[in-house]
């Protein structure tokens, strides 16, 4: 499994990666959308990730990306070009 | 503003290439990707559809020819040669497609690349039918797989660091170095930047597909554990047992000094 950006973080993002690939190939993708058998997992994974991309001042710049939609960046290509 | 488009067809189904997505790294031709982290992810309600945001740190370092267009300092002081990448990945299982995005979330001013793509279950009798989960064994299954990149510089136009917050736009940042290439226009470097990005990202497209094929055939020979096993021995192989944490965790802290300072 891909490493995490905080080793501290490793283990509990390995069993949460692990959940998820179960769920996703044998129940997402099966139709089984609505069961969520890894939030528990996945809430002790960001809360471990959360707290170091704080600490590196990464979670602001992680914050601006999400908010730069495509939609908007669409619209502002083509007003430019 | 500048364009790069593919389009490819992978001899898999829709439901192992999606899982091949997220599975992807590390194999052979990713060893510039340093760490993967998921940021969010849920089930819409309403769509069923599912929504993955990951943050990807990899090696990279600004090309020696965009170096020289930029004005003194800048550039140099991003030493560290590693980049982080936003991935929003939307899936929607029932109707078999799949839309990626990842974007470049530093130096967007000098030049932001923003990589989108499509996969698409190609139809065929079967998946009419039945949406058999993971039918890694079925040859005749396919799934298109559309990539376009939209690369743009703005170098020049008051938006020179991405990553300066909440930056209007009133201030005018340095002008680009004209001295250096003093018969290039703002749009002239603006060009050239954009067309170092295109040619850089034409291999990076061709690795990414490498990539996604031997995790394909390792899903195909022995299922997630398979390409697990793989990951494993890939991960070992090009960093050592645990070599990659350490440095990461290293280098990691060097960008939160550097980070403080700006």
């Amino acid at each position: 499994m891909a490493a995490s950006i905080a080793p501290e973080c490793n283990d509990i993002k390995e069993k949460y990666d692990t959940c998820f690939l179960k769920w996703y190939s044998e129940k997402y993708l099966r139709g089984n959308t609505s069961s969520n058998d890894c939030e528990a997992l996945f809430k002790n994974y960001k809360g471990c990730l959360n707290k170091v991309l704080k600490e590196r001042g990464i979670d602001a710049m992680v914050d601006d990306a999400r908010k730069s939609g495509s939609s908007e960046t669409d619209a502002e290509f083509l007003k430019k070009s | 503003m500048k364009f790069f488009e593919n389009n490819f067809t992978y001899d898999y189904s829709f439901p192992a290439v999606s899982l091949a997505y997220f599975l992807r790294y590390p194999n052979p031709y990713s060893r510039h990707v340093l760490t993967t982290d998921v940021i969010d992810r849920y089930v819409d309600p309403k769509t069923q559809r599912l929504h993955t945001i990951r943050l990807h740190l990899k090696k990279s370092k600004i090309p020696s020819g965009i170096l020289k267009l930029l004005p003194k300092g800048m550039g140099g002081s991003d030493s560290s040669g590693q980049s982080y990448i936003l991935e929003k990945t939307i899936v929607d299982a029932k109707e078999g497609w799949m839309e990626t995005e990842s974007r470049n979330m530093e130096w967007t001013g000098i030049l932001s690349v923003v990589e989108k793509q499509c996969y698409k279950r190609l139809p065929s009798e079967e998946d009419r039918l039945t949406l058999d989960g993971l039918a890694v064994d079925k040859s005749s299954e396919q799934t298109s797989v559309k990539t376009t990149v939209t690369f743009r510089s703005r170098l020049g136009q008051g938006k020179l660091l991405g990553k300066k917050k909440h930056d209007t736009g009133d201030h005018e940042d340095e002008e680009p170095r004209k001295g250096f290439f003093s018969s290039l226009s703002t749009a002239g470097i603006q060009r050239t930047i954009e067309l170092i990005g295109v040619s850089r990202t034409k291999e990076a497209v061709l690795k990414s597909k490498e990539g996604m094929n031997i995790v394909l055939e390792r899903l195909r020979s022995g299922g997630v554990v398979g390409v697990l096993e793989g990951m494993r021995q890939d991960r070992e192989a090009a960093f050592g047992p645990d070599g990659t944490w350490k440095r990461v965790w290293l280098q990691g802290k060097d960008r939160s000094i550097e980070n403080d300072k700006s």
